[in-house]
């Protein structure tokens, strides 16, 4: 191992000015983020939410484009000759003409992928400091354990970010100028601030129940199991009780994805008729849902981390 | 000489409900390379978490160089503390999924340093530890020998005064183990670095510190070089001979010597009595036909004197 | 690497020096009289796919203490596995007391104390032992009363009732040694027992294999301390690179490395007149005065023929010695010249 170079090459004193605690958690942040797109088999999913955008991207322009130039032609198609705007009425239920709507779809689908990531790679990012042992690193520093929980809320909520509320904005600068630029933006203002608004909901609440859940069960397969149960059977639970057995409404309020939905699209200001399946609660009612859910997480949080041990 | 001690503790007292840890731990330690040493349940990880910043002492005062220890764990004093303080944990502490490079700048940049001097200073610290070659490789596929080394690299990467290392050896080989108490004997001769290293191999700290603490049931029972602690036996010998052993020992009897072990392949300890000269040996064992191998006066080993500290 | 050590055929025929100094009694056990090795390995090959882990090693152990040493990846764990039967070998035999490792009859001669943990961290350290009694085939009454035996065998009675979450590191080597003694096996093969114990741990684990050694129980000590080994035992096997590079005493070992001659540190009152006389022994090819005051590093070849006749130099010549000491024949350097390194930390 050592060589006569090595003699050479000695250590060498260092001294400069060290940040605050806040460096660490936006350094967790990145780092986060770089095993979230290292991981090879979480491609595929990146593959689905990129097409998922270019098909929102290039169906507005398309749904314009017939609009404006085509819909009375006649196409053919297998020798019948079809008129195009029959051809593309099912893109009518999708809404891409920049309202509400659309972004609020858009961002519905992006979220759920980013959260089918989260929940595989939670574990990866959270969950592997407890059960191998890596909190000693983090808390030896000058950090306090909130920076720690900081970091990680950070980098999940970065991830999120990327793929919901950046994609989201594109599209809106590009309906605008689809559409009467200087109109468009001047009215569908609110548009904006519901996709940021939007956006950021899901942010919080899923990157405080990440790290929350990940705290709590440290390994994927438990933690994939915990978020299928939230996003997957409580809505098929919420969708038998209401539409099925027909109950109130408000049991739709066990469906948190829902619940995120309904408030996204308070912000973004659609109309209430408008929003499918119908018999919704109140957006109020999912806001305080939403609101319960992230002060659990918290409280969970700050009881796990009063107990952390870092010397044997 | 003016320089602060490197920690200056009075009265520390830690109880964890009806359990006490420490009980009024005063201890006054210079700059230099210490052992702490300590039965298990002895005190030594909570006096360890004390000097990090990490809990709080009941009662009683300290500091580490300079800086006064106490307050809650989150405070911006104990920031300044653990700045000081590099750490190299027991437990596995990497993050799966970096590289070492990725690893070490994390590191850093959770010191406060800046995302451009903590990779400067990486590829530095890994190269004068040896990692220069797998630095871009992924941190879980390192050898026991270097996931050690790349958590002193973790500890180094700010360049602290105060290197405090908790069974820096555990599980490397003999010539890992070597070649790792070389670089920590290196880093505080050669570097002006203070080293505390809390271990359960006393040889380590034989190979590495100047002096000792000895730790038991909460306090300090020990203090002091090797040389000041160990005790002098001028009157008892460790002899190794070859051959048969029955008559040669038969014969130190007859002189009045005390055989006060024999291990059965050759290694006897004596006392002899005054005024014995060492000659005697050769010539008995010229006379029984035995050759001797090895002849050393029987001080009190560091082993010996820890047992006899900790029963007191 | 070249060391003139002659390897396997003819060091390991040597069998370990057991039963000449009291407290090693051997026992009656019938395995004894049978004259069978308690453990061979006969010219074994191990591959991993393409890794090759053990490469024609040939062991023999009858009895005693032996230790196992070397470095990480050297092939200790697989021949660990090989000797508990958790593997097959690809070549060779690996026989237990005359049956083949991987027949389960094999299993009731050999105990086997881990270097992980594989508790049931629920459990308290008597329920697991118990399971364990009751995994051996004992009905419930045999597995208690063996339980008990062997808990206070490692002195665990009085502290077995606790979870096994809450033990201590030292306690939970006696629980593994424990389960290890259920159905007292005549070889006992122990993977890192001394890692991450205190030293007082330490010495009760040494004084209870001295104990079980003393029984006439054959233990294979697989660890990294040398200096613990050291007081236990003289016997050493030293692996490297997937062979055996030596096997036998200490002494036997150092002396067989010619390559390397020893270095016998010597205090005398004049070392200077003692340096010139020693170059005067054809054994000695140096000497060092420039060392610590008052003493001189000898160098020399053949090392029982430079003490004996050291021993008769200094009786001749009326000298007081106030210390002799080799400097490079611990464990710790004899490994360090057989992997390469320079012997010297």
């Amino acid at each position: 191992m050592a060589n006569p170079t090595d003699a050479l090459l000695r250590y060498r004193p260092w001294r400069g000015n060290l940040r605050g605690p806040l460096n660490g958690s936006w350094a967790m942040a990145r780092v986060a983020l770089r095993l979230m797109f290292r991981r090879k088999l979480f491609w595929a999913l990146y593959g689905l939410a990129a097409l998922i955008f270019f098909f929102f991207f290039y169906g507005q322009y398309l749904v314009v484009w017939i609009q404006l130039q085509t819909a009375n032609q006649t196409v053919s198609l297998a020798g019948l000759q079809v008129r195009a705007g029959d051809l593309t009425r099912f893109l009518d239920r999708l809404a891409l003409n920049g309202s509400a709507h659309t972004f609020g779809n858009f961002i519905w689908f992006e979220g759920y992928i980013g959260m089918i990531v989260l929940a595989l790679a939670g574990a990866v990012l959270v969950g592997n400091d407890f059960h191998h042992g890596s909190l000693p690193f983090y808390l030896a520093k000058p950090i306090g354990r909130w920076h720690y929980v900081l970091g990680k809320c950070l980098g999940a909520a970065a991830f999120v970010n990327l793929l919901t509320t950046i994609p989201a904005l594109v599209l809106f600068v590009q309906a605008g100028l689809l559409y009467d630029w200087k109109s468009y933006y001047l009215e569908h203002g609110r548009e904006f601030l519901g996709i940021l608004g939007y956006g950021a909901i899901l942010t919080v609440t899923l990157s405080l129940l990440l790290v929350a859940t990940a705290v709590w069960v440290r390994r994927t397969v438990p933690l994939v199991m915990v978020w299928a149960g939230v996003f997957v059977l409580c809505r098929m639970l919420a969708s038998f009780l209401v539409d099925g057995q027909r109950l109130d409404e408000r049991w739709r309020l066990i469906d948190l994805w829902n619940d995120l939905y309904l408030v996204g699209l308070w912000c973004l200001g659609a109309e209430w008729d408008s929003v499918r399946p119908v018999d919704q609660p109140q957006p109020w009612e999912a806001a305080v849902v939403i609101g319960l859910v992230c002060a659990a997480c918290l409280l969970y949080l700050r009881r796990r981390i009063q107990a952390v041990e870092i010397v044997q | 000489m003016g320089q602060p001690p490197l920690i200056d503790l009075h009265g520390i007292t830690r109880t964890f409900g009806a359990f006490t840890a420490l009980h009024g731990v005063t201890l006054q330690l210079p700059p230099g390379r210490t052992g702490l040493l300590g039965p298990n349940g002895a005190g030594k990880s909570t006096l360890l978490k004390i000097l990090m910043g990490l809990i709080e002492p009941t009662s009683g005062s300290g500091r580490v160089l300079d800086q006064p220890l106490g307050g809650d764990r989150d405070s911006a004093a104990n920031w300044r503390l653990r700045r000081l303080i590099g750490f190299m944990p027991e437990a596995e502490a990497l993050v799966p999924g970096l590289t070492g490079i990725e690893y070490v700048g994390l590191a850093g940049e959770l010191y406060g340093m800046s995302r451009r001097q903590s990779q400067r200073r990486a590829h530095e610290v890994l190269g004068y530890l040896g990692l220069e070659e797998a630095r871009y490789r992924n941190v879980e596929e390192y050898s026991a020998g270097m996931k050690q080394r790349v958590k002193l690299a973790q500890a180094l990467i700010h360049d602290p005064p105060v290197l405090l290392l908790d069974e820096p050896t555990s599980g490397l080989d003999p010539a890992g183990r070597d070649a790792l108490l070389n670089l920590v004997r290196e880093l505080g001769t050669d570097h002006g670095k203070s080293v505390i290293l809390s271990t359960h191999l006393l040889a380590d700290v034989q190979a590495v510190c100047e002096q000792v603490v000895i730790l038991a049931g909460g306090v300090v029972r020990g203090q002091g070089t090797v040389e000041e602690l160990c005790a002098r036996r001028a009157d008892r010998f460790k002899l190794r001979v070859q051959g048969e052993v029955a008559k040669f020992r038969d014969d130190l009897l007859g002189e009045g010597v005390t055989v006060l072990a024999d291990n059965g392949h050759g290694e006897l300890r004596v006392a002899v009595p005054a005024g014995w000269s060492n000659l005697a040996f050769f010539k008995l064992a010229g006379c029984n036909d035995v050759v001797i191998r090895a002849l050393v006066r029987d001080d009190e080993t560091l082993e010996e004197l820890f047992l006899r500290t900790v029963n007191a | 690497m070249s060391t003139s050590v002659r390897t396997n055929e003819s060091v390991s025929a040597t069998p370990p020096p057991i039963a000449k100094a009291p407290g090693w009694a051997v026992s009656g056990s019938p395995l004894t009289a049978h004259r069978s090795p308690l453990l061979l390995f006969e010219h074994v090959s191990k591959w991993y796919g393409p890794v090759l882990a053990l490469n024609q090693v040939t062991l023999e152990l009858t009895g005693g203490i032996t230790g196992l040493v070397g470095a990480n990846g050297a092939g200790k764990s697989t021949l660990i596995r090989l000797a508990t039967g958790q593997t097959r070998p690809t070549v060779g035999r690996v026989t237990v007391g005359g049956i083949d490792a991987w027949d389960w009859r094999a299993r009731l001669l050999v105990g086997y104390c881990p270097d992980h943990d594989a508790f049931y961290e629920d459990m308290s350290g008597r329920e697991f032992v118990h399971t364990m009694a009751r995994l051996c085939g004992y009905d419930r009454r045999e597995a208690r009363r063996r339980t008990e035996a062997v808990l206070d065998r490692v002195g665990m009675s009085d502290r077995a009732d606790r979870k096994l979450r809450g033990y201590s590191k030292g306690m939970r080597q006696r629980v593994k040694l424990a389960q290890a003694l259920l159905h007292d096996p005549d070889l006992l093969v122990l993977d890192e027992p001394l890692s991450g114990i205190d030293p007082v741990g330490r010495q009760e684990q040494l004084e209870l294999f001295r104990s079980l050694a003393a029984q006439g129980k054959c233990l294979l000590i697989s660890s990294h301390e040398l200096e613990e080994l050291e007081k236990l035992t003289n016997h050493v096997a030293v692996m490297a690179r997937g062979r055996i590079a030596a096997v036998g005493t200490l002494q036997q070992i150092r002396d067989l490395m010619d390559d390397f001659p020893l270095s016998v540190r010597v205090d005398v009152d004049r070392p200077r007149d003692l340096a010139r006389r020693l170059l005067d022994v054809p054994d000695v090819i140096g000497c060092d005065v420039g060392g610590e005051e008052g003493s001189v590093v000898v160098r020399a070849t053949h090392p029982r023929r430079f003490y004996e006749a050291f021993g008769r130099l200094v009786v001749e010549e009326m000298i007081e010695v106030r210390r002799l000491e080799p400097l490079d024949d611990t464990a710790h350097a004899i490994l360090g010249y057989l992997l390469g390194g320079s012997g010297k930390t």
